[in-house]
C-alpha cells in the first residue's frame, strides 16, 4: 500500500507520456552519442559493451558502480531539493568539496571515539555545506540574486580554497596536494570486505526515501512544494516564501556538504585536489532527469553511476576517453529538456517547462 | 467647473477641427460628463453614412478549438464610415472574429471581403495592407522606447540603413495634429498614463493608413472621462470617412458610440440593429439570452460591531509611486461594503495591504481591535481574514496542483487535515469532495488539476476555500470577474449568505451593477483616495459615476 | 624610482586591455541574447568549443585566421542547438545552458585525446597564433612606453573594443537591433506588428555565439596559442554575472569586463609577489560575486515610510492631476 502510493507520488503527473517522452530523448541522446563516437574513430557498439562490463561485469564491477553512485545520488538529492523549492543550486559541487574538506579536517586533527568521531566529521561537512551556501541564499531570498550565476561563481571559489588550505596549510608531509589520512575511527563502515562501498549508500537511500515521503506527506513538505511550484499563491496562503527558499537553499547545502563527508570518510580517507571531480554536476543532472523525484532520482543516479564506473575500463580497453560518458550525459538532458512528447503543451508566449 | 477645465480645453481643440458640435452641447457636455447613458444621446448625431459599399464583410466565419465551436457561421457586415459595436459577453466569440479578421486567426470556414474584395488574410501584414487596423486590449508598446519609436515599429523610416530618428519625430508630430491625440513624440513610453498609452496605439494603427479601425475592449482601464474623450476621437474619424470596429461587453458604451450593434452569443450573431431600435434591456436580453436584473438583494438589517478598521492608509505601488492616499474605512459584521472605481485606481494595492501581501507606507489597520498592519499573511488569516484575490490564476490557485492541494493551502498545519506535521491526505480529499458538492464545483473529483476547470469554477473552488477558513472577515475582490452569468448569480447568493451568517464583507468590484445588488455602502476610490461614500440602497450612479473619475459631487453643485 | 612605477602602472594597464577582451567579447556576445530576453548561461561552452576548434583549425589550415573561422563556426553550432532547444522547443533555458557547458568540457576532452593523443592540453604542434597589430607612427608619436597601451594588440582586442560604440549605435539606429529589444522587452509587441519573435531569437543567439567565438579564438590563439582544459574557467558565468547587472547595455558591460579584467590582472601581478596562487585565482571569481551581491543590494526593494513632505507632495500630485489629465495614473 506504501509502496503504491510512494510510486503514484513519483510519477503522479501524465505517467504514460512522461515515460513515452523520456524513453525518447534517452534513443535520440544514444543515436547522436554513438555518432560522436563514431567521429572519434571507436564502434560505438564496443564502447557500449564496455561501458557495460565496466559496470556491471562482476560483483566488484556491481560494488564499483555502486560506490560511484552513492555521491551522485546524495547530491542528487540535494539537488532535488532545491528544485521543489524553486530554486536552482548549481553550487552543489563547493559544497561537495567544503564538506569533504570539514570531514578530513575533523577525521585527521581530532581523536576521538569511533562512532562519535564520524558524527562529528559528518556534522561539520553537513555544517560547511550548509553556510558555504547560505550567502548566495541569503542575498537570492533577500534581494533577488540570480543563485544559478552566484553558486556556480562559488563553485571556482571552493575548489581554490580548498586547494590553497590542502596544499598550503594542511600538506600531508612528503606527499603531494593531499591532506593526512584520516584515523581509522572516522572511517565509514565498508558493505563488503573486497569494495570500499561503504553506508554511504544506505545513507543515500535512506535520505531519497524520506526526503521523498516529506514531500508527499508533511505540512513544511506541501509549503515547500507549493513555494516552487506557484510562490504567489503560496505567499498569498500564508507560507513565508523567502523563509522557505532560504531553508530549502540551506538544506540542500547541507546534504551537498553531506556528500563531501561521505566521500572522505568512505572512500578517500583523506582530503585531495580535485577528490571529487563533477559529482556535484552530476548529482544536479540525475535530479532534473529525474523530474525533481527524489526517488527517481535513485535510479539516474544508479545509471550515472554504471557509466562513470563503466569508463574506467573504457580507459583501459578503448582509445576512447573517459569523458565520452560526460558527452552523453550532456546529450540525455538536451534530448529531455527538448521533451518532444510534450511539444505541443503550453502556450505561445512560453511557460517555461521543468516545474517541479 | 475648475474640475473638469481638462475636457474644456478638448473640446476647444476638437471643435477647430468638428464644428458639427453645437456650442450648447458642448456646454452641457462640460458640465456634465459623468454618466454615459446621459451623455449619448447628444453625442450621437446622425451619422453621415454612406450605404454605397461595405468595409468589411464576413460570411459563414465559423472557427473550432477542439470540440469547442468559439465561432458558429458567423455574417458581420459593416458599412464604411459607421461606428459597429459587437457586444457579447467574454466568451462569446468577439475577439476570436476579430482575431480571424486581422489575420492573426486562421477560420475553418467562411470568407472575407474588405471593400467588396474577397481575399485571405493569412497574417496581420495582410490586413495592414488592407488598410485594416487594430488597438488591442492590452496595449502592446514597448516601454524602453519613444513614443515615436513606437509608433513606427516594424515600419521604421531609415537614411543611409539608419533610422532616422528625427523623421520619425517629425512624422509623429504631423500625425498627432492631424487627429488632435495629443502627444509627446520624444517622451518615453514608460510612466505615461492608459489613456496616452492609448492614444499612441491608435495613432499606430493611423501611420499604417488605417480606414478600418478594430477597438478591442477599449475603455477597460479608462476612467470615465478618458472614455469620453475615446468617444469623440471615434466620432471624428467617422466624420472623416473611416470605418470603427467597437468590441465591447459593456452596455452604457455601446449604447452612447455606436451607429450599428451586432450581438454574439455562444459563438453565433444573435442579432444586428441599428443602436436607434435597441433599448438597454433588450440588449441584455439579446446577450444573456434571458432576462436577467442584478436586482438589490432583499435583506434585513444587522447592526454588528465594527470588525475591521482601516485608518489613514497609505501604501507604495510597484513603482513606488502612491497607490493609496490616506484611505480610512470601517466594516461591521453583517454588512457588506463596496468599493467602487476604475481598475487600477488602488483597488488591488487596498486588498494586498489588508492582506498583509504589500507594506503600507503608514496608517492603521486592526482587524477586531487588534492591530494587523505589518503582519505576515500568515498572522492575518489566524486573527480571521479571508481573501478571495483578484487575481485568482496566480494568487488564487496553483493551476498545476489538484483541487485538494489547492484546497490545502492556509490550512495544512491544521486538524482536521495535518496532525503533528503530517498530512492527512484521504481527510483532505474528503473534505474537497464534500466542497465540491455544496458549491456545485463542475470537476470529476478532487483530484483532478484545477487548470482543467472552467474560470466560473476555479472561482468556486477559491471562495468554497475562504469562505470555510473560519475567518469572519472576508475580503472579495472582483468576484465574478471573468465568470459567466449562470455562476455569478451563484457567486452573489453564496455572498448573502455569508453576510446573512454575520460576516463583515468587503467587497471589490468594478461591476456597479454587482455592486448595487449586493452593497449596503459603497465606497468609490479615484487615485489611491476614497471620493466618497453612498449608500447602496439609494444609490446615485450619477455621483459614484463623477467619483470614479475623480470629482466630487459636492464641488459640481458649487459649480452650478 | 617614479619611473619603475609609471612603468608598472603602464604595464598593469595593458594587461588589464590584454585580459578584459575575452570576457568583454564573450560579454557583448551575451548582450544579444539577454537584450532578446533570453538568460544565456551557455556562454562558457561556447567560448570553451570555440578555443579548441580554433587551436585545431589553426593546425590544420596553418592560418590563424582559419583557426578563428573554424573556432568561430564551432560556437555557432553550439548557438543554434542552443536556440533549436530554448527558441523552437522552449526548454528550460538554464538547463540546456548547463548542459552545453558540459557537453563542450566532455567533447573537447575527448577530441584532444582522439586528435593529439594527450590528456590535459596541446601546446605547439603547429598552432598558429593570432599577429600583433603595430599602429604605425604610434612609438614616434608617443614614445615606447605609452604605445603599448595603444598598439601591439592581437586584432581581436581591437575588435572587442571598437564593438561597444558600434553595439549602442546597433541597439539604438538598426533595425534588426531595435527588434532584439523589442523582441527582450515586450515580445507581444513584436508579435503585434509581424516581428517574428523566432527568428529574431535565432538571430540574437546566433550572434552570442559569433562573439563567444571570437572569445575562445582569443583565449586559445592571443596571447598564448595552447588549449587546456576548461581552459574558459568560468569567464563565460562572470560574463553572465555581468550580463545580470547590466541588463546587456554596452557601456556598463564594458565597465564591468574592464573591473574584472583588471582584477585578473591584478591578481597576475599579485602571485609575482608570492602570494599563494590558490588565493589569488580566486580573486577574479570573489570580485564577480561580491559585484553581483553589491548591486543587488542596491537594486532592494525599499521600506518607504510616508513623511509630511511625501504626503503633501501626493496629495498636490493629485490635485493639478484633476487640472492636467495627462498626469500618470496609478496602475496595478
Amino acid at each position: 500500500m506504501t509502496n503504491r502510493l510512494l510510486f503514484r507520488g513519483l510519477f503522479s503527473k501524465g505517467l504514460a507520456r512522461t515515460l513515452m517522452g523520456q524513453a525518447l530523448a534517452f534513443a535520440i541522446a544514444l543515436a547522436l552519442g554513438a555518432i560522436i563516437i563514431l567521429l572519434i574513430d571507436e564502434s560505438p557498439v564496443a564502447v557500449f559493451l564496455t561501458l557495460m562490463r565496466g559496470a556491471f561485469g562482476d560483483t566488484e564491477k556491481i560494488a564499483g558502480t555502486l560506490l560511484q553512485t552513492t555521491p551522485i545520488l546524495i547530491c542528487g538529492i540535494a539537488a532535488c531539493i532545491a528544485l521543489r523549492g524553486g530554486m536552482f543550486n548549481v553550487g552543489i559541487e563547493g559544497q561537495l568539496f567544503l564538506g569533504g574538506f570539514a570531514a578530513a579536517w575533523v577525521g585527521f586533527a581530532f581523536s576521538l571515539p569511533p562512532v562519535l568521531h564520524v558524527l562529528a566529521a559528518m556534522t561539520l561537512a553537513v555544517v560547511a555545506g550548509a553556510l558555504w551556501v547560505a550567502i548566495p541564499a541569503f542575498f537570492r531570498v533577500r534581494f533577488g540574486t540570480d543563485e544559478v550565476v552566484s553558486t556556480i561563481l562559488a563553485n571556482y571559489i571552493a575548489t581554490l580554497l580548498t586547494s590553497y588550505l590542502t596544499i598550503f596549510l594542511f600538506k600531508r608531509p612528503g606527499g603531494w596536494s593531499e591532506t593526512p589520512p584520516i584515523l581509522p575511527s572516522a572511517y565509514l563502515p565498508e558493505l563488503f570486505s573486497f569494495s570500499r562501498l561503504n553506508i554511504g549508500l544506505l545513507i543515500g537511500l535512506a535520505l531519497a526515501v524520506g526526503v521523498a515521503a516529506f514531500f508527499r506527506w508533511t505540512s513544511a513538505g506541501y509549503a515547500v512544494t507549493m513555494v516552487g511550484s506557484a510562490p504567489k499563491f503560496a505567499e498569498y496562503g500564508g507560507v513565508n516564501v523567502r523563509r522557505v527558499g532560504f531553508g530549502v537553499l540551506l538544506v540542500s547545502g547541507a546534504v551537498g556538504g553531506l556528500a563531501g563527508g561521505v566521500e572522505t570518510l568512505g572512500v578517500h580517507h583523506r582530503f585531495m585536489e580535485g577528490f571529487a571531480p563533477g559529482f556535484g554536476f552530476d548529482g544536479l543532472i540525475a535530479a532534473l532527469l529525474a523530474n525533481g523525484s527524489p526517488i527517481g532520482t535513485i535510479f539516474t543516479a544508479l545509471f550515472f553511476g554504471a557509466l562513470r564506473a563503466g569508463s574506467l575500463l573504457l580507459e583501459v580497453d578503448t582509445t576512447a576517453s573517459r569523458e565520452i560518458i560526460t558527452v552523453i550525459q550532456a546529450l540525455i538532458i538536451l534530448a529531455v529538456s527538448a521533451d518532444l512528447m510534450m511539444r505541443r503543451r503550453g502556450d505561445r508566449t512560453g511557460e517555461r517547462r521543468w516545474k517541479f | 467647473m475648475s474640475a473638469v477645465h481638462g475636457s474644456q480645453l478638448y473640446f476647444n481643440r476638437r471643435h477647430e477641427r468638428a464644428p458639427r458640435i453645437q456650442p450648447e452641447v458642448r456646454r452641457r457636455l462640460s458640465t456634465y460628463v459623468s454618466s454615459l447613458s446621459c451623455v449619448n444621446h447628444r453625442l450621437s448625431s446622425p451619422a453621415s453614412v454612406c450605404f454605397m459599399d461595405f468595409a468589411v464583410d464576413l460570411t459563414g466565419i465559423t472557427k473550432r478549438f477542439g470540440a469547442f465551436t468559439a465561432n458558429d457561421s458567423i455574417n458581420l457586415t459593416v458599412r464604411r464610415g459607421e461606428i459597429h459595436a459587437i457586444i457579447g459577453e467574454n466568451g462569446a466569440g468577439k475577439t476570436t472574429l476579430m482575431n480571424i479578421l486581422f489575420g492573426l486567426l486562421q477560420p475553418d470556414a467562411g470568407s472575407i471581403a474588405i471593400g467588396g474584395k474577397t481575399m485571405l488574410i493569412d497574417s496581420p501584414a495582410v490586413a495592414i495592407a488592407e488598410g485594416l487596423g487594430m488597438v488591442h486590449q492590452h496595449f502592446k508598446l514597448v516601454p524602453s522606447l519613444t513614443v515615436a519609436d513606437n509608433i513606427f515599429l516594424g515600419m521604421e523610416i531609415r537614411k543611409n540603413g539608419l533610422i532616422d530618428r528625427a523623421a520619425q519625430v517629425e512624422r509623429t508630430r504631423f500625425l498627432s495634429e492631424k487627429f488632435g491625440l495629443r502627444v509627446d513624440p520624444q517622451e518615453r513610453v514608460a510612466g505615461l498614463s492608459v489613456g496616452i498609452e492609448q492614444r499612441i496605439e491608435i495613432l499606430k494603427v493611423l501611420a499604417r493608413n488605417a480606414r478600418t479601425i478594430i477597438l478591442d475592449e477599449p475603455t477597460a482601464v479608462l476612467t470615465p472621462q478618458e472614455s469620453h474623450d475615446l468617444f469623440q476621437t471615434l466620432r471624428g474619424f467617422v466624420d472623416d470617412g473611416m470605418t470603427v470596429i467597437f468590441i465591447s461587453h459593456h452596455l452604457e458604451e455601446v449604447m452612447a458610440v455606436s451607429d450599428t450593434v451586432t450581438v454574439l452569443r455562444d459563438g453565433r450573431v444573435v442579432a444586428t440593429k441599428a443602436k436607434s431600435a435597441l433599448t438597454k434591456r433588450e440588449l441584455v436580453r439579446l446577450m444573456v439570452g434571458r432576462d436577467i436584473s442584478f436586482d438589490r438583494r432583499p435583506r434585513t438589517r444587522n447592526d454588528g460591531a465594527v470588525a475591521l478598521n482601516v485608518t489613514d492608509l497609505w501604501a507604495r505601488d510597484d513603482r513606488w509611486l502612491p497607490a493609496l492616499k490616506s484611505v480610512s474605512l470601517t466594516v461591521s459584521s453583517g454588512e457588506i461594503v463596496g468599493i467602487a472605481g476604475v481598475a487600477g485606481n488602488g483597488q488591488t494595492e487596498l486588498a494586498e495591504v489588508l492582506a498583509g501581501l504589500r507594506p503600507a507606507s503608514n496608517g492603521s489597520v486592526q482587524l477586531h481591535g487588534h492591530d494587523i498592519l505589518d503582519r505576515t499573511p500568515a498572522e492575518i488569516r489566524n486573527r480571521g481574514l479571508a481573501h478571495v484575490p483578484g487575481d485568482r490564476m496566480v494568487r488564487g490557485v496553483d493551476r498545476d496542483a489538484t483541487l485538494s492541494a489547492n484546497m490545502l493551502m492556509g490550512r495544512q498545519k491544521k486538524k482536521p487535515f495535518a496532525r503533528h506535521g503530517v498530512i492527512d491526505w484521504a481527510a483532505v480529499h474528503e473534505a474537497m469532495r464534500a466542497l465540491i458538492q455544496r458549491y456545485d464545483i463542475r470537476a470529476r473529483g478532487p483530484k483532478d488539476p484545477a487548470r482543467s476547470l472552467s474560470g466560473g469554477n476555479i472561482q468556486k473552488v477559491v471562495l468554497a476555500r475562504e469562505f470555510t477558513a473560519g475567518g469572519d472577515v472576508l475580503l472579495i475582490d472582483q468576484p465574478t470577474r471573468g465568470v459567466d452569468i449562470g455562476a455569478q448569480e451563484a457567486i452573489h447568493d453564496e455572498i448573502m449568505r455569508q453576510r446573512a451568517d454575520g460576516r463583515a464583507i468587503l467587497l471589490i468590484s468594478t461591476q456597479l451593477d454587482e455592486l448595487k445588488a449586493l452593497a449596503d455602502r459603497i465606497l468609490v476610490m479615484f487615485d489611491g483616495r476614497i471620493m466618497g461614500s453612498v449608500d447602496g440602497a439609494e444609490m446615485d450612479e450619477d455621483a459614484i459615476g463623477l467619483m470614479m473619475a475623480g470629482i466630487n459631487p459636492a464641488d459640481m453643485t458649487e459649480a452650478t | 624610482m617614479e619611473i619603475l612605477s609609471n612603468l608598472f602602472n603602464v604595464a598593469l594597464l595593458v594587461a588589464t586591455i590584454r585580459t578584459t577582451t575575452p570576457i568583454l567579447l564573450v560579454a557583448l556576445g551575451g548582450s544579444f541574447t539577454t537584450k532578446a530576453g533570453i538568460f544565456n548561461i551557455g556562454l562558457e561552452g561556447q567560448m570553451l568549443i570555440a578555443a579548441f576548434f580554433a587551436v585545431v583549425g589553426s593546425i590544420y589550415t596553418g592560418s590563424s585566421l582559419g583557426g578563428m573561422v573554424i573556432g568561430v563556426f564551432a560556437a555557432l553550432v553550439f548557438a543554434l542547438i542552443y536556440a533549436v532547444l530554448v527558441v523552437s522547443f522552449r526548454a528550460n533555458e538554464v538547463v540546456v545552458g548547463l548542459a552545453l557547458n558540459i557537453l563542450a568540457g566532455g567533447i573537447t576532452v575527448s577530441l584532444l585525446k582522439a586528435i593529439f593523443g594527450t590528456r590535459g592540453s596541446v601546446v605547439g604542434r603547429g598552432i598558429v597564433g593570432l599577429p600583433k597589430v603595430q599602429i604605425p607612427g604610434a612609438r614616434d608619436l608617443l614614445g615606447p612606453s605609452t604605445a603599448q597601451l595603444i598598439s601591439g594588440y592581437t586584432p581581436l582586442v581591437y575588435v572587442a573594443f571598437l564593438a561597444v560604440p558600434l553595439l549602442i549605435i546597433f541597439y539604438n539606429r538598426t533595425r534588426l537591433g531595435l527588434y532584439i529589444r523589442v523582441v527582450g522587452e515586450k515580445p507581444e509587441a513584436a508579435e503585434a506588428l509581424g516581428i517574428s519573435i523566432v527568428w529574431i531569437r535565432y538571430a540574437a543567439s546566433l550572434l552570442c555565439g559569433l562573439f563567444a567565438g571570437l572569445a575562445g579564438a582569443h583565449m586559445s590563439l592571443g596571447y598564448i596559442t595552447m588549449f587546456t582544459e576548461n581552459m574558459s574557467s568560468g569567464r563565460g558565468f562572470m560574463a553572465v554575472a555581468i550580463l545580470i547587472f547590466s541588463g546587456g547595455d554596452p557601456l556598463k558591460v564594458l565597465a564591468g569586463c574592464l573591473l574584472f579584467g583588471f582584477a585578473d590582472a591584478f591578481s597576475l601581478r599579485l602571485q609575482t609577489f608570492g602570494f599563494p596562487s590558490y588565493l589569488v585565482l580566486a580573486v577574479p571569481y570573489a570580485v564577480a560575486l561580491v559585484a553581483l551581491f553589491a548591486l543587488s543590494w542596491r537594486a532592494r526593494p525599499k521600506r518607504i515610510r510616508e513623511t509630511v513632505e511625501t504626503i503633501r507632495r501626493a496629495l498636490s500630485v493629485h490635485r493639478s492631476g484633476e487640472a492636467d489629465r495627462d498626469a500618470p495614473l496609478p496602475r496595478s
